[in-house]
């Protein structure tokens, strides 16, 4: 019997589109909080892991400039990135190794003080073939997008419904950046930014922070009544040049499966009860619940119009409004798993989903999701 | 408990000015050596962790994505670790960790960089706090230069004494170098070319500051079980420690500098070290300027405090001595940032599997690699022996 590691408690930041606090306070004021609510000082903290990238800080090493404020000071830690979930898998390494009893997992992006998602996601391309063409993240969303209306031909109102529940579902998020819904005419007569895409069907990007303590079992039920297990972690890459891939497909059924068969699921369909999905656009979260299992290929547009995957719906997906409520691009991946942690343990308040058992996050970094990154968290 | 982990393959580049060699073709070239030493290919790799500096140095956003291909990385578990100068060595302790969790059998990890292609010194520069230290401390040569100085004023080490020993330090590296045929900087020098270089930062001149290199260094982990069937040159990870410490240049004590000799610590007490001087019969110590080399013997044990002068007149660090440092030219002669602190890794492992060539110190059964990055701020050591 291997040992289980736990969430003990999550904080986040009011995420929005210029917090004034910089990156040193943003990180110090969730570990403060995180800490004060357990009510543990720092010497109860095994290990620190962070996440954040240096061209979303606009720093070199951008973990050099908050690893004392995110608690680290004169503990081990690393940063891995470019996708804060790696944080929990990380940590979990750690845990599980028997060096740390406990691990701090911070994760901090202010998109406002970076350049646009365009750039820098130009900057993810080859350099030499692909990059001149101006080939960036939506680009390649918009690819995906069509060759999805072209294989399964969903109603054109389909994906606008993803955007409509995210923002609905974000506006019951206090700790939500857009809190304004949205109607189906409005984001489908929204200015085209890559065809089929549409300016609504593409989220803003967002400042925010979180930190989350991990602990093994028995550390974890001393710090808190309710322990939350982490079941199962997946990830992995694919190819590096858009056109290699299946863009339909990419690598996201890979990570999954990994998550599921070490959390024991047969049919994520009907076992999870909620899911957290980086829907980096409206298609990409039919994409992504199809390359989760969560419905059979082709079917994904249907959890958005037939209401299954609202709030009220048997699969909810993104309670919390998704990145279509909060879009701090390096930290959005621990912010899932923060929320999926919340409706666990059902303290997610006004976008609570009743009687959650089992919850999966999921994260994804890279042109036209190149990383999936899965977690599947239980009682 | 964490399983025991073992290095089964190690693989390095040529490094220099790799301008035969696109980034990717770089990483490939180390990884595809790694396979080779360790008698596998791409397909018995269950997890993949990668990492180099600060992206802006090759101008690539997510560049373990881009060179995913290149490790052989594609429809496996890949994860980037990244903490600036320490990447090296932080990526040695993530690769571990996947092992030592039971979560993989195992793993490739890679560290690279190619420097040359990019302004290497302009992305150092943004490391420091941009309102407050950047504006005094851009790049690294100061911070090393303020270090250096703090250390000798805080023991009242004379000028002379201090710049001799730092002389030495570079004649014995660069030498030392030129029996490395990954090493970059191949050249001999003298005492005098030394100490009479230009400076760059007083009191550090040309010779005592490591290169911009283009290499690239891959290791490969894996569990008891898993090197077992492999059954040959094994290496096995011992210890591991790391200790990050405050942002602000100025508000920590860089000289009894607490993240060295807290990370050494942590490695000892796992390893069972006591005694590094008699225990550890090799140590790659990160030495990107050469005064630094003698603070990090003081805080790794090798020394009291202070005293860090006396190993290298007395021989003791030097070819032949007690605990030989650097056989492989260390840091200064090469230092591909990202790939710098795995190549410890990777020539600790040559050294203690009786494999390191020309630079073999003779008999070498355990030995330390070490690497220090952020601004002076983290630093990571793992002991690795031939022995279970």
């Amino acid at each position: 019997m291997s040992p289980r590691v736990a969430i003990v408690d999550f904080v986040q930041t009011e995420h929005g589109g210029h917090l004034h606090e910089n990156v040193q306070e943003l990180t110090f004021g969730v570990v403060r909080k995180l800490m004060d609510r357990v009510g543990i000082d720092r010497s109860e903290i095994g290990t620190m892991i962070s996440s954040s990238a240096d061209y979303w800080q606009g720093i070199s090493c951008s973990n050099s400039y908050y690893y004392d404020s995110a608690g680290g000071n004169l503990k081990s830690g690393s940063k891995v990135g470019e996708d804060s979930v790696f944080t929990v898998i990380y940590g979990m390494m750690r845990i599980l190794s028997g060096h740390y009893r406990t691990a701090l997992l911070v994760a901090v992006t202010k998109c406002s003080e970076c350049p646009s998602e365009h750039t820098l996601s130009n900057l993810c391309a080859d350099p030499f073939f692909h990059r001149p063409v101006g080939i960036n993240g939506v680009a390649v969303a918009g690819l995906q997008a069509r060759q999805y209306l072209e294989r399964h031909s969903p109603p054109t109102h389909a994906a606008a419904q993803v955007v409509v529940k995210n923002r609905s579902n974000a506006a019951k998020n206090p700790y939500a950046h857009v809190r304004s819904t949205v109607t189906v005419d409005e984001v489908l007569s929204s200015p085209t930014v890559a065809a089929p895409l549409r300016k609504l069907d593409v989220p803003v990007t967002s400042d925010g922070a979180c930190a989350l303590l991990l602990a093994e079992e028995g550390t974890a039920r001393d710090l808190c009544d309710d322990p939350v297990f982490i079941e199962g972690v997946g990830w992995n890459v694919d190819r590096s040049l858009v056109g290699d891939r299946d863009l339909r497909r990419g690598s996201l059924h890979k990570a999954s499966a990994m998550a599921y068969g070490k959390a024991g699921i047969r049919d994520p369909g009907k076992e999870i009860d909620v899911a957290e999905i980086s829907e980096t656009s409206s298609y990409h979260e039919i994409l992504w619940s199809e390359g989760l299992g969560l419905c059979g290929p082709g079917e994904g547009w249907r959890l958005a119009t037939e209401g299954l995957s609202s709030l009220e719906g048997t699969l909810p997906i993104n309670p919390s409004g998704g990145l279509f409520g909060a879009n701090p691009q390096v930290a959005r991946g621990l912010v899932r798993v923060g929320e999926a942690y919340l409706q666990v343990l059902g303290e997610a308040g006004d976008h609570q989903v009743p009687n959650v058992r089992k919850a999966l996050a999921h994260s994804v970094h890279g042109l036209g999701g190149q990383s999936h990154s899965v977690v599947i968290l239980g009682h | 408990m964490a399983q025991a982990v073992a290095i089964v393959g190690t693989g390095q580049t040529e490094c220099g000015k790799r301008s035969d060699v696109s980034y990717p073709e770089l990483v490939h070239e180390a990884v595809t050596r790694a396979f080779e030493d360790a008698g596998i290919g791409p397909e018995d790799i269950d997890a993949v962790v990668a990492g180099s500096m600060p992206p802006a140095m090759e101008g690539v956003n997510n560049p373990h994505l881009y060179l995913a291909g290149a490790m052989g990385a594609y429809g496996k578990p890949l994860m980037r670790t990244a903490t600036c100068g320490s990447t090296g060595i932080s990526l040695a302790h993530t690769g571990f960790y996947h092992v030592a969790s039971g979560m993989f059998d195992t793993v490739l990890v890679v560290g690279a960089e190619k420097m040359n292609e990019g302004d290497p010194q302009g992305t150092m520069a943004t490391v420091a706090d941009p309102f407050f230290q950047r504006p005094f401390l851009a790049g690294a040569p100061g911070i090393f230069s303020l270090q250096s100085n703090e250390w000798a004023h805080r023991y009242g080490i004379e000028e002379k004494r201090v710049r001799m020993a730092a002389a030495e330090i570079s004649v014995r590296n660069h030498n030392d170098a030129l029996r490395n045929p990954y090493a970059h900087i191949r050249i001999r020098t003298t005492i005098e070319d030394v100490l009479t270089a230009r400076i760059i930062a007083y009191p550090v001149r040309l010779l005592d500051v490591c290169p911009a290199s283009d290499g690239a260094c891959a290791v490969i982990m894996a569990s008891q079980e898993k090197a077992g069937k492999l059954g040959r040159n094994q290496a096995w990870i011992k210890g591991v420690g790391y200790c990050g410490e405050q942002a602000f240049f100025g508000e920590g004590d860089k000289v009894v500098w607490k993240s060295a000799i807290n990370a050494a610590k942590s490695a000892y007490d796992q390893a069972g070290i006591s005694n590094p001087l008699k225990q550890l019969d090799v140590a790659e110590v990160y030495n990107p300027f050469t005064f630094q080399e003698m603070l990090f013997y003081e805080c790794f044990g090798f020394c009291d405090f202070g005293k860090g002068c006396e190993l290298v007149e007395q021989g003791v660090v030097m070819p032949g001595g007690e605990l030989p440092c650097d056989p492989s030219g260390g840091v200064l002669c090469t230092n591909p940032i990202g790939a710098t602190g795995l190549q410890r890794v990777a020539e600790v492992v040559l050294q203690v599997t009786g494999r390191a060539g020309d630079r073999q110190v003779p008999g070498a059964k355990t030995g330390l690699a070490h690497a220090m990055g952020g601004l002076d701020q983290f630093n990571g050591i793992m002991i690795i022996s031939n022995e279970l």
